[in-house]
């Protein structure tokens, strides 16, 4: 639509100045729509202008923060580091919720059948060390991870970003294990006995996946475990939690760790898919 | 100008050579990659990608060394790749999938992250589909969101394995376009299957069979390979020679001239057919 009608040069520079009464700016701003020419004289800042609708286009699509997300930024973590993390596939709600789940059934059968919670109790002793182990398998490269090969090709790519991405992965498990634990019936200290198994296979199976596959390291290690904990409990009966968890065999667990922990380092740049294997 | 340079790069899957002594230099504008399947195209992509290492061979991309696990990273912060299966997060919307990529290329500070994204949005014409996620988006969509995140950080280098594979002729058209763009000022390499994506948008053409470069020059420099060789005839020729009926009811015959037939403008295909043999002719008929 165009108009014969133009606003007075007084008019404008008022409205340039900020001092015309709001009935008036409605006004000179109605007529503006329709005025291309009377719309030229007021000077556009474009540059403020283009900042405003970025900031209010962000605004609108740019992903909402969590309140784990938000907890985690106050106690320090930056925001860019926080971004890699919640694109961990073993720290998706669905993993999260599925082993919460199997945890609290732990639980609720080791209370409600009493009579066979030491079982129980030591079968979630022999078991939760596998918890971060299957965490640690989801939580970089194939198959867990569909966008492993554009990762895998980025500036991050490489041994620190699988171990961030594990260290945050092992620190969700064993936080849900070590609540469970603390929950459970049974001796106090059961709360604290896997805790150094779990570390053994956690670098293990990081230091295994130098010359594997994330998951085949988690397996054969996870099997391993398995089996050793198996045996024992068929040929040292009623000893199992000494032989298994106790003090000779949580040292030998830490010396191991440190072995694998050197072996972790050593061979680190394993990580990045550009090494040739 | 030369960006990337490859010697003598030789690639072996247990007894399967898929790379073979390649070398092969690119420049600024559209490289197409033309090949059979297991050719070694994307062996080599990936290669050039960092995405795997050569057995043999050097790779120079602005005369750094990806063997070298410093410069690996320099070359990571100057490519963009885009590979066949982008495995893009299905739950992630688009935003949120580039301002992930975003971080994974050093882009940490936030405004500079989202201004980033913003322009690489903007460049595949996906701005109105920000809060889409992946899953909701079409093929072409997708493969252009996959295109958005090669171009995060403004590579100098972009790497594009079978982009248009899957593309209705509209969104196929919309990527030719953003791709002929891109090779204005970056060095872009594009593999494909097809001769007419080639046609369109390329500068230069290699051809790759059995892990080795058969042929390389321009898109023309291709179609005169079948130069006196092409054929247009009424009758289907006898014999065994590669031939098909074409849209006028003529039958256009590879190689030798059959009885009665009229030479014929070569095309890339011919070209490109011509030169493979029997493997790509199995192919394209198939």
């Amino acid at each position: 639509m165009t108009t014969d009608w133009h606003i007075d040069p007084g008019l404008i520079e008022q409205y340039e100045n900020g001092t015309l009464v709001p009935s008036r700016v409605m006004a000179v701003e109605a007529h503006m729509l329709s005025c291309a020419a009377c719309r030229a004289l007021i000077p556009a800042e474009d540059a403020w202008l283009d900042d405003s609708w970025s900031a209010v286009y962000d605004e609108l699509h740019a992903p909402r923060v969590g309140p784990v997300a938000r907890l985690l930024t106050r106690a320090g973590l930056p925001g860019h580091r926080l971004r890699l993390l919640t694109a961990t596939p073993a720290l998706r709600w669905s993993w999260v919720l599925a082993t919460s789940a199997v945890l609290t059934l732990a639980v609720a059968a080791a209370w409600f059948g009493r009579e066979g919670s030491q079982a129980i109790g030591q079968a979630f002793l022999a078991l939760a060390p596998i918890l971060p182990v299957i965490a640690v398998s989801g939580a970089y490269g194939p198959p867990a991870d569909p966008m492993h090969e554009i990762t895998g090709t980025t500036p991050a790519a490489g041994p620190g970003l699988v171990l961030w991405r594990a260290v945050s992965v092992i620190g969700v498990a064993v936080v849900m294990a070590g609540v469970a634990a603390v929950l459970l019936p049974g001796p106090g200290w059961y709360a604290a006995a896997w805790l150094l198994p779990a570390l053994l296979l956690s670098t293990g199976t990081l230091a295994l996946a130098t010359s594997l596959t994330l998951p085949v390291a988690a397996v054969v290690l996870g099997a391993l475990w398995l089996t050793g904990v198996l045996v024992v409990a068929r040929t040292a009966e009623g000893l199992f939690v000494s032989s298994v968890f106790g003090p000779t065999a949580q040292l030998a667990y830490l010396l191991a760790a440190a072995v694998f922990a050197a072996v972790l380092i050593t061979r680190r740049r394993r990580f990045d898919l550009g090494e040739s294997r | 100008m030369t960006t990337v340079t490859l010697q003598g790069l030789g690639k072996r899957y247990g007894t399967t050579t898929a790379l073979d002594a390649v070398d092969l230099s690119i420049g600024v504008g559209v490289t197409g990659l033309l090949g059979p399947n297991g050719a070694g195209k994307t062996t080599l992509l990936r290669c050039l990608a960092t995405a795997l290492g050569p057995d043999s061979g050097t790779i120079r991309v602005h005369g750094l060394d990806p063997a070298v696990a410093a410069q690996r990273t320099e070359v990571r912060r100057r490519i963009g790749y885009l590979p066949q299966n982008p495995g893009l997060y299905p739950n992630f919307t688009a935003y949120a999938l580039l301002d992930y990529v975003a971080v994974l290329k050093e882009i940490t500070d936030t405004r500079q992250r989202r201004a980033e994204v913003r322009r690489v949005l903007d460049e595949v014409e996906l701005t109105d589909r920000a809060k889409t996620k992946v899953r909701k988006l079409s093929g072409g969509m997708r493969q252009r969101l996959g295109l958005a995140q090669a171009l995060l950080g403004d590579p100098e280098l972009v790497i594009l394995d079978e982009p248009t594979v899957g593309l209705d002729p509209e969104q196929r058209m919309l990527f030719r376009a953003l791709i002929s763009r891109l090779g204005e000022r970056r060095t872009v390499l594009l593999s494909t299957h097809q001769t007419e994506d080639v046609g369109a948008l390329c500068e230069r053409v290699v051809v790759m069979s059995g892990g080795r470069v058969v042929f390389e020059g321009g898109p023309r420099d291709l179609a005169q390979v079948a130069e006196g060789q092409v054929w247009l005839s009424e009758t289907p020729p006898q014999g065994n020679a590669a031939y098909w009926r074409n849209a006028d009811g003529f039958y256009r015959t590879l190689g030798r001239r059959p009885d009665g037939a009229e030479p014929a403008r070569p095309s890339i295909e011919d070209g490109y057919l011509l030169l493979l043999g029997n493997v790509a002719v199995t192919e394209a008929i198939r």
